[in-house]
């Protein structure tokens, strides 16, 4: 079916919330049906937000063929290019790319795109006209859109009038023989121009400095600052304080940004969708869960989700609305980074338990629209006087607070009728309107406590005066005279278990002011939790909508009842109501879902526990494990051992990433850690400064282990690595990718499972350079003897008895390693060995043809090319080093670094930079770390860490490493160990990948045998000739000019030129693909026209890879981001797509491969091969999805698909 | 060559529910590939093919203590107590 569109990019002024906060230089798509009427309803209403003003949802069915007519009204060339779906890029890329025709259309034109919906799912579209990431760009402000392509056979209609529908975010899908479902589309953008009502940039009322940058939700947002201002002034509920109402309908009615409505059960899908430019969210959906990939039942479940610029993900709730126990009321959905959740990106989704025909009302008088029920379910009851349903029947009043729920405070109120009419017969503390816990299941309950106490985070004394946590009431006495080491709170229950928890608030009434923060009156305190069934109502731990306010006043006691249906991960729980202002001095915690039947003991002593971050669990089937639970935290706010504030913001109450980070309120930062010879190679080592203070995570040799990683605040992306283990990603599914890295945000939870093979130290971090730099990184400590204070696993074996004395600290380096001493844990004698010599040195790199370069790059290459590479013959590129499964890969590493071509003979490293620099001179020794591989940690991990001996090298030295290629990984990060402060940002990475057994590699223009290189062709008796491509991304670099001046991006590389830029430390550096950057200010000077920058007939071919191929044949893409930054990138192939996970063919499609941080690893398959489904050759930009600030600093190139055959690219046979 | 597979395969079926036959009024542990993965309980009856089980310990607490009836191609796993031989774990909530 052809399905025509016309879409008009018009400049409008976008209003987004009824406080008359607006965007004055808007732009937006509009369908041209909608565009006058969407002008008019603009004009008069200048400061009321417009319904049409939204970010242009238009949908169509698989097999469709949709044809867009583009009228492009705005004052610059712009475009629109689709993401997810098939075209000819020479017709319909919407860009300028290489050699194709440009397909963006100038000031008042038109142009027709044919797009070919091959595949259900969101199709994200934006222009690719103007990608400044200024005020003066596209995207960034607000020209963005989806087409959301349905089942075949689908229709749709409007959720209020039941009549089709052309175009709008919200709609009923319907099939003749699959169920109805809702459609929600949620836009998250960022950084987006607003003014408020009197034209200038909105201010905080606390702080009285300017407020947090947008953060919205469909071209809305409903920051606190201006519900707060309410309160200030005395309009509403002048007893509270803000952040404990910003999301209370009660005192201030509904928000502006998205309710998205529905009954009790209806099926429903959420597409989320990142048309923002910078921040990687994390969407987090109160009450419901749902499978990480909807198309793979085995896939994780999860219910909160990071996403990167211009990135999607379908959210489909796990029993549709208000989850399995059908809860009803209002269920928040929000980023959950908190100064984004407070700028007001966060929106509701109302459950409904009667029938909305339009004649009803909320309480404040507001009408509710009617919704027509699925036509597929059951009508729900029309509301009466005794039960008008929800919202109705809680006895609130507008203009103060939400009620305090019924029975669920401990001396509280009993229910009223109209509550008694709504509730449950066997209403109980914590639930009232829903029954969460089935069938009389086991009960555990606990007593716990909010407190606040001084939290010490190392022996440097850096600490938190206003530590703020939860502490089981039976540990008050200890945790408060030290007997007891504070720890986040974990509680562990096996699955199927009913848990009631009461909750003392013990909180000081106000949080007091500092270097920090400003006094705030964080009276209230509540434990809101993820992932378990529950009562929204009155069980949420927050104050949501028109639900009640289910928190404990200081001095009270709060009972909520959650339900653990199945087993899950750890599941997160945290503060709701004050969450902004304390939750970062450690108020969260986890509890455990295990097994059903699992037993719980203290991994000491034996003894029988419920609680901790590290138990042994034992199991009647299954095998016995070590449970270790990890939470990673930022924006924690200490102290020195002086009293000093370490990075406090500019002024106190700012969000402006202020202070450092912990991993279990602890931190053992690398500048403390430079020893006598100060050497960084020695930083992790136990010999020579003890072990860190951070968690070591302790096993046996061959135990089955658990890590439960989760973050507890505040805002930023991390990177979790553990160095010589590895785990499913999808851990229930047989097919799964294996991974040994994790991005994590805030209110996300990870299980990884696996088996310590071999006895040593292996090292886990949050592996970005500043976050290590902090002391983010710990031990996992297996040991190949018994040890005192060690259990032996239950179901294991008992270990031999120690022979020799533990290692202890003895302030010396260790002895090199002897990697030929032993073979990694799954090699055997015999296996056939591929040997390679690498040195490592310092070269200048080349960038680019405008002459940015990086004097004092150091890299890794083979022996062979030393030569070629010094005397300028070869610019170097990333070392990719291959091998086959089975093959036992011995690399023997050279150093030949030298102390006088470091940039920086004061040992401190500016730039680009991290918080609390310190001196922390170059190491001259080097190592080479892989992921994923098999090998004994102790000899060939590449670093020194723990009691391990020193598997570094200093100048002249060689060692050599040994890894046994255990599985097809294909893309295995590479990089330095011996200092990560100092050498990775100049270049020490690579990638190893790991092929099928029997291939062979070859030069993809010569077709010769090579051993390394990011292009080549491999070639395998029974498997089909493919190319393959290794793409690095990487940031965080230092380069110079042509004439030898620093260049500072993000700044430098803006366009148009700034005089000033807000940037984060984690955002200096420059960055691009495999040692290359095509930065667009270079072109820009050349050729001032945005829309013309990609274009390779105007400036020739980028100096980032051009990786060629003939339409149809094979490829993969390996890709990874050894290095180094936390600002997470997405990667986006324009006119591909692949499987999310290569090893699954269940797995969903996707041509983006989302928030790409240090360790990460990817295999893409490109589907149809070459040019996609349909073969279309042309040329295809590869490049980051992050508009602020990666395209315009470089992180871009083509994938260039030839129609004939070129004589220099030899065709791959069939 | 049909012929003679079709004989393995029904002997192969006619093994295993002659196995099953003999251990009515034993306990069983019995892995399945579909919802809910796992029974234990005492077998009651083989009508044809399939088995009838009173299951005292599935995946879901909801599930448990009712005859479930399962195909004998739908069972990957099993394991019948007898005496003498090793005791299937007791399984309890709580323990």
């Amino acid at each position: 079916m052809l399905r025509k569109y016309h879409i008009v990019a018009i400049p409008i002024r976008i209003v987004v919330n009824t406080f008359g906060d607006h965007n004055p230089n808007g732009r937006i798509y509009v369908l041209k049906e909608n565009e006058q009427k969407a002008k008019d309803l603009v004009k008069k209403n200048p400061f009321t937000p417009v319904d049409l003003i939204e970010p242009l949802t238009i949908r169509a069915n698989e097999g469709d063929t949709v044809e867009i007519l583009f009228e492009n009204q705005l004052n610059f060339a712009a475009g629109m290019h689709f993401q997810e779906i098939d075209y000819n890029v020479l017709t319909s890329d919407g860009a300028d790319a290489g050699f194709n025709p440009d397909t963006t259309v100038n000031p008042g034109e038109k142009i027709v795109y044919t797009l070919y919906a091959t595949r259900e799912g969101t199709c994200f579209f934006t222009d690719l006209g103007n990608v400044s990431s200024t005020e003066e760009g596209s995207s960034v402000q607000g020209l963005f859109g989806a087409l959301l392509v349905q089942k075949r056979g689908s229709s749709w209609t409007d959720p209020i009038t039941g009549r089709p529908l052309n175009s709008g975010l919200y709609a009923d899908i319907h099939h003749p023989f699959l169920p109805s479902f809702r459609e929600y589309a949620w836009f998250f953008n960022d950084e987006m121009e607003i003014k408020d009502l009197t034209g200038n940039n909105p201010l905080n009322p606390m702080t009285n400095q300017e407020a947090e940058s947008f953060h919205g939700v469909n071209l809305r947002y409903e920051p606190a600052t201006n519900r707060k201002r309410l309160i200030d002034e005395g309009v509403v509920c002048p007893d509270c304080d803000g952040e404990e109402v910003h999301h209370d309908s009660w005192v201030f009615g509904d928000p502006a940004t998205p309710i998205l409505r529905g009954y009790k059960g209806d099926p429903a899908i959420i597409r989320l969708i990142h048309a923002g430019v910078k921040e990687t969210h994390v969407f987090h959906y109160h009450v419901h869960t749902w499978l990480s990939d909807p198309s793979n039942t085995q896939s994780e479940i999860v219910d909160a989700q990071s996403i990167s610029p211009q990135s999607h993900y379908d959210v489909q709730p796990l029993y549709g609305l208000g989850s399995l126990q059908g809860a009803i009321g209002d269920a928040i959905i929000h980023c959950h980074l908190y100064p984004h959740f407070a700028a007001g990106m966060w929106g509701i989704n109302r459950v409904f338990d009667t029938l909305q025909d339009g004649s009803q009302c909320y309480p404040n008088g507001e009408p509710i629209a009617a919704l027509q029920p699925l036509p597929d379910r059951p009508e729900p009851p029309r509301p009466t006087l005794e039960r008008p349903g929800f919202p109705n029947f809680i006895p609130g009043k507008v203009g103060l607070k939400a009620p305090r729920p019924p029975l669920g405070i401990v001396g509280g109120r009993d229910m009223t009728e109209m509550e008694r009419n709504a509730a449950i017969p066997n209403a109980r503390p914590g639930a009232v309107f829903v029954d969460p816990c089935m069938e009389d299941p086991a009960v555990v309950e606990f007593n716990v406590s909010a407190i606040e106490m001084p939290l010490v985070y190392n022996k440097q004394g850096w600490h938190d005066p206003k530590g703020r946590l939860y502490v089981f009431d039976e540990e008050l006495d200890d945790v408060l005279s030290g007997k007891k080491e504070p720890e986040p709170l974990v509680f562990h229950v096996p699955a199927a278990t009913c848990i009631r928890l009461n909750l003392t608030n013990r909180l000081p009434h106000v949080l007091d002011g500092d270097a920090f923060q400003l006094v705030t009156r964080a009276y209230e305190v509540g434990f809101h939790i993820h992932f378990v069934k529950f009562d929204v109502l009155v069980t949420d731990g927050a104050n949501v909508g028109w639900n009640y306010d289910t928190s404990a006043l200081p001095g009270e006691t709060i009972q909520y009842e959650w339900y653990a249906d199945t087993e899950l991960k750890a599941f997160f729980l945290h503060d709701h109501l004050f969450a902004n202002a304390h939750q970062q001095h450690g108020v969260f915690g986890a509890g455990v879902i295990q097994p059903r039947f699992s037993q719980f003991f203290d991994s000491r002593t034996g003894e029988e526990v419920d609680h901790g971050t590290q138990v042994t669990v034992s199991h009647p089937l299954i095998p016995d494990y070590r449970d270790l639970t990890l939470y990673v935290h930022d924006f924690a706010l200490l102290f020195n051992k002086d009293g000093c504030p370490i990075q406090p913001p500019e002024y106190p109450g700012s969000d402006d990433d202020p202070g450092v980070f912990g991993v279990n309120y602890k931190c053992e930062p690398l500048q403390f850690r430079l020893g006598k010879d100060c050497d960084p190679a020695y930083s992790f080592s136990s010999y020579v400064h003890g072990d860190p203070v951070t968690p070591i995570l302790r096993a046996y040799e061959g135990d089955s282990i658990r890590i439960r990683l989760l973050q507890g605040a505040h805002e930023e992306s991390h990177s979790f690595n553990v160095h010589g283990l590895k785990w499913s990603q999808e851990r229930k599914d047989l097919n799964s990718d294996t991974k040994a890295q994790q991005h994590i945000g805030i209110s996300e939870s990870f299980t990884f499972e696996m088996e310590v093979p071999y006895s040593g130290d292996y090292l886990w971090a949050f592996e970005t350079e500043e976050d290590v730099w902090l002391g983010t990184w710990g031990l996992i400590r297996a040991y190949d003897e018994l040890v005192d204070d060690l259990i032996v696993l239950p179901d294991r074996a008992c270990l031999p008895p120690r022979s020799k004395p533990l290692p202890t600290k003895t302030g010396k380096p260790p002895i090199r390693a002897n990697p030929q001493a032993s073979l990694p844990p799954y090699a055997f004698p015999g296996t056939p060995v591929r040997k390679y010599d690498v040195v490592a040195f310092q070269t200048p790199i080349i960038y680019n043809s405008y002459g940015d370069h990086d004097p004092f790059g150091i890299v890794f290459a083979l022996a062979e090319d030393v030569e070629d590479i010094l005397s300028g013959k070869k610019n170097p590129e990333p070392l990719v080093l291959r091998g086959n499964v089975g093959d036992l890969v011995e690399v023997s590493l050279t150093s030949m670094l030298k102390k006088e071509l470091f940039p920086y003979p004061d040992g401190i490293h500016p730039y680009p930079p991290v918080k609390e620099q310190a001196f922390y001179p170059p190491s001259l020794r080097i190592s080479l770390h892989t992921n994923l591989l098999d090998y004994d940690v102790k000899t060939s991990s590449g670093e020194t860490a723990g009691y391990n001996l020193d598997q570094t090298v200093g100048p002249g030295e060689v060692i050599t490493y040994r890894w046994y290629v255990d599985q097809q990984y294909g893309t295995c990060a590479m990089w330095d160990m011996a200092d990560l402060r100092n050498h990775r940002s100049f270049g020490t990475f690579g990638a190893f990948i790991a092929e099928s057994r029997f291939t062979s590699y070859h030069d993809p223009y010569s077709l010769q045998p090579v051993k390394t290189g990011t292009n080549v062709v491999l070639k395998h008796p029974t498997l089909p000739d493919t190319r393959e491509f290794v793409m690095i991304m990487h940031d965080g670099v230092r380069l110079e000019d042509k004439n030898g001046q620093l260049i500072i991006d993000p700044k430098d590389g803006v366009i148009p030129e700034v005089e000033e830029l807000e940037v984060d430390t984690y955002d200096y550096g420059s960055r691009g693909f495999n040692y290359r950057t095509e930065r667009l200010i270079n072109r820009y000077r050349e050729l001032p026209e945005m829309s013309k920058l990609f274009s390779s007939e105007l400036f020739g071919d980028p100096a980032t890879p051009i990786f060629e191929a003939y339409p149809g044949e094979p490829v993969t893409i390996r890709l990874t981001n050894p290095a180094e930054r936390r600002r997470a990138h997405t990667f986006h192939l324009h006119g591909h797509a692949w499987k999310f996970d290569s090893k699954d063919l269940d797995s969903m499609v996707q041509s983006f491969v989302g928030h790409l941080v240090a360790g990460q690893t990817e295999n893409l398959r490109l589907l149809g091969g070459a040019g996609s489904t349909y073969h279309f050759p042309g040329d295809y930009l590869y490049r980051s999805g992050n508009v602020r600030w990666d395209i315009e600093l470089g992180m871009w190139g083509i994938f260039r698909v030839h129609d004939k055959l070129k004589p220099h690219l030899p065709r791959l046979e069939d | 060559m049909a012929h003679r597979s079709n004989n393995v395969n029904a002997a192969h079926d006619n093994a295993l529910i002659d196995h099953f036959f003999l251990g009515i009024g034993h306990k069983v542990l019995v892995l399945s590939p579909s919802y809910p993965f796992v029974f234990i309980g005492e077998i009651l009856g083989v009508a044809d093919d399939i088995v009838e089980i009173f299951v005292e310990t599935t995946h879901f607490p909801q599930l448990e203590n009712r005859s479930w009836f399962i195909h004998i191609d739908n069972i990957e796993v099993f394991y019948i107590e007898r005496e003498g031989a090793p005791k299937i774990p007791k399984l309890n909530d709580m323990c």
